[in-house]
């Protein structure tokens, strides 16, 4: 019997550790535009929310006829669950989630789907999407 | 004097004796409490209940009763489609036979729940059999009750647009009226009872459970209209039970 109620304990405690969070890869990326890409707006230098240190630009590329986000000398806190997104405000009520933030540090490229209005979706986030905070964000110019 | 010690003496052995064997009443009672536990991806649950059942037929094999359950669910970023009204989700909306009716999918939004949590207590009624002294079968279904939970936030995805709210709440209120018509958050178990034995018993389970949230910033706006801020997350999982006889 008391063997019974250890297992049932593992099993609880197997269940929990998996809902444990996991940060964003803490490694250096260096994916550049190239040539190939035209410059669609200027760079705009990321702020950060309070505890959080984001640094770097964000920039919207043409490349190969499809609009791409490049996040350049980047470097954020690490945090889990970090979403970029395009979005209309400030903070994430209406956007458009380009994918989990590949790396902490370096340069990024993002693939924007379609060809939404920049002049709408200004706003560059930094945002951990589980807990719904945001880290920095831009606006782009 | 002596006749009458001698008439208590008798009187209270013999109340002794049927205090010791159970009375037909009794037996005819099938009491236990029950902790299950589930597990499915990303999401997972424990269910603590009481079940009163009595035995009935000639050979007492078949169990029915009622109970009350606990049960918590937990997940990360699950998925919750639009919960109702059943017209919009569903082919048709006869009660019972809706289990069989359509989806229709094309009126359904889609709300990411970060991290859904919640606490339910609800009556149930349950229904057993048993194959042998040591192996039985059963079911069992929530049917009203009420929820308790944190607030967290969710991603709203409908017609191309995404948005967050983030004040996503567990619906308050539960009862079974059968399929997409059910409100609320409601636990059902398919199990297989293994009796260790006259007080232990382990169960393999099969659970069903409907949880339910509601936004409270944003609502879906359906092609018809309507308004709709609840959604469902259908969860099937398996899991294992331990039961305690009284």
């Amino acid at each position: 019997m008391k063997n019974i109620f250890i297992g049932a304990a593992i099993a609880f405690a197997t269940l929990l550790i998996g809902c444990s969070k996991n940060g964003t890869a803490p490694v250096v990326l260096d994916e550049q535009v190239g040539n190939s890409g035209t410059p669609v707006t200027a760079a705009s230098a990321f702020m950060s929310t309070s505890g959080q240190s984001v640094t770097g630009n964000a920039r919207v590329y043409m490349k190969d006829n499809k609009l791409v986000l490049a996040l350049e000398n980047f470097s954020t806190t690490n945090g889990p669950d970090l979403h970029v997104y395009l979005s209309k405000e400030m903070y994430p009520v209406n956007f458009i989630d380009l994918g989990r933030l590949r790396a902490t540090s370096g340069n990024q490229i993002y693939d924007i789907p379609g060809t939404p209005d920049l002049s709408n979706f200004k706003y560059v986030l930094i945002h951990c999407q589980q807990f719904n905070h945001l880290f920095g964000y831009t606006i782009l110019k | 004097m002596k006749k009458n010690i001698i008439f208590l003496v008798l009187l209270v052995s013999t109340c002794g004796v049927v205090a010791q064997s159970p009375s037909p009443k009794t037996k005819k009672i099938n009491k236990y409490a029950d902790l299950a536990v589930t597990a499915g991806a990303s999401q997972g649950s424990a269910a603590l209940s009481y079940v009163h059942n009595w035995k009935i037929g000639k050979k007492e094999k078949w169990e029915i009763g009622i109970g009350a359950r606990l049960t918590s669910y937990f997940g990360v970023k699950k998925d919750y489609v639009t919960a109702g009204p059943a017209r919009l989700t569903r082919s048709h909306t006869v009660p019972f036979l809706i289990f069989f009716a359509g989806l229709e999918t094309q009126n359904w939004d889609t709300l990411n729940i970060q991290r859904p949590f919640t606490n339910s207590l609800n009556a149930s009624v349950n229904f057993g059999y048993h194959f042998s002294k040591k192996i039985s079968a059963g079911f069992n279904i929530d049917l009203i009750g009420v929820t308790v939970g944190r607030k967290t936030s969710g991603i709203l995805t409908g017609n191309g647009v995404t948005r967050i709210d983030p004040e996503v709440k567990p619906s308050a209120f539960n009862l079974l009226l059968t399929g997409d018509h059910d409100l609320g958050s409601l636990n059902s178990e398919f199990f297989l009872a293994y009796k260790l034995n006259n007080k232990w018993s382990l169960r393999a389970i099969y659970q069903f459970y409907f949880s339910e949230h509601k936004t409270t910033n944003l609502s879906q706006i359906a092609a018809d209209g309507t308004l709709n801020n609840r959604f469902r997350n259908k969860i099937n999982a398996f899991g294992i039970g331990i039961s305690r006889q009284f």
